[in-house]
């Protein structure tokens, strides 16, 4: 697909256009689905509730901090160090959208 | 981005959902936690009004750093914060400071150690915690 296509399908009308492409790999998808319904999460409680390994969530995680979706807090609960993911509010708008599409998706004929 | 069909949104925004209902469950610990504090704030009150002085406001003021340093300590240890906590957070502080501050001050000046005043004062104090205990058991 040259460029232009790409920017053809990209503002094209099908709801499949208002997906996001960092959002929409499913371990990221997932990442973000659990953080939507947080303040923020524990990274191992990330972990656990993905279902996935630290190395994948690490790396999952990082791609969605450049991507400017979640935050990355490093802390301590008492001597322990503690890292904190949350979403950013314009990785909640993102969310939101990225679901209005899946429901379209789901609701149209497919 | 590959085609992608009515049945995979479907499971993606089933999957979604499961996956916030899981995260919401794990935030439970806030309604121990406001109902401790709401239970706390009205014994303590109930400390300072009707316990002589000094000690009702020693056993109060003990009682209460006490359970507040624990609360702290136990919110600490949580692995996920609900959406919107600090807001409601704030809301339930500022909700109990007021109360708190009305009681005492006008049951220290025009109540001391009338029962009813404090008794209605210590279930007043212990409203935002337990009302918000209800709500959030209730989400």
């Amino acid at each position: 697909m040259t460029e232009a296509q790409e920017t053809a399908a990209g503002s094209g009308s099908h709801p499949r256009h208002g997906l996001d492409e960092v959002i929409h790999a499913p371990v990221r998808f997932s990442i973000v689905a659990a953080l939507a319904a947080a303040d923020k999460a524990e990274f191992a409680f990330v972990r656990d509730t993905v279902e996935v390994s630290d190395s994948v969530l690490s790396r999952q995680a990082a791609t969605l901090e450049k991507a400017g979706y979640v935050a990355v807090t490093k802390g301590y609960v008492g001597k322990r160090p503690r890292t904190w993911l949350s979403l950013t509010p314009h990785g909640r708008e993102v969310f939101a959208a990225h679901c209005r599409a899946l429901r379209a998706i789901a609701g149209g004929p497919g | 981005m590959g085609e992608f069909a009515a049945g995979d949104a479907a499971a993606a925004l089933t999957r979604a959902e499961e996956l916030g209902i899981t995260v919401r469950k794990s935030t439970r610990w806030y309604v121990w936690y406001q109902l401790v504090f709401g239970v706390a704030a009205g014994l303590m009150v109930l400390a300072i009004g009707l316990v002589k002085a000094p000690w009702g406001t020693a056993f109060g003021g003990t009682f209460w750093a006490a359970v507040i340093a624990g609360l702290s300590l136990y919110a600490a240890r949580q692995r996920v914060a609900r959406r919107g906590f600090g807001r409601w957070h704030a809301v339930l502080v500022a909700s109990w400071g007021v109360l708190y501050g009305v009681v005492l001050s006008l049951g220290l000046i025009f109540f001391p150690g009338v029962a009813a005043w404090w008794v209605a004062g210590a279930v007043a104090v212990a409203l935002p915690g337990l009302i918000g205990g209800f709500l959030e058991a209730r989400r």
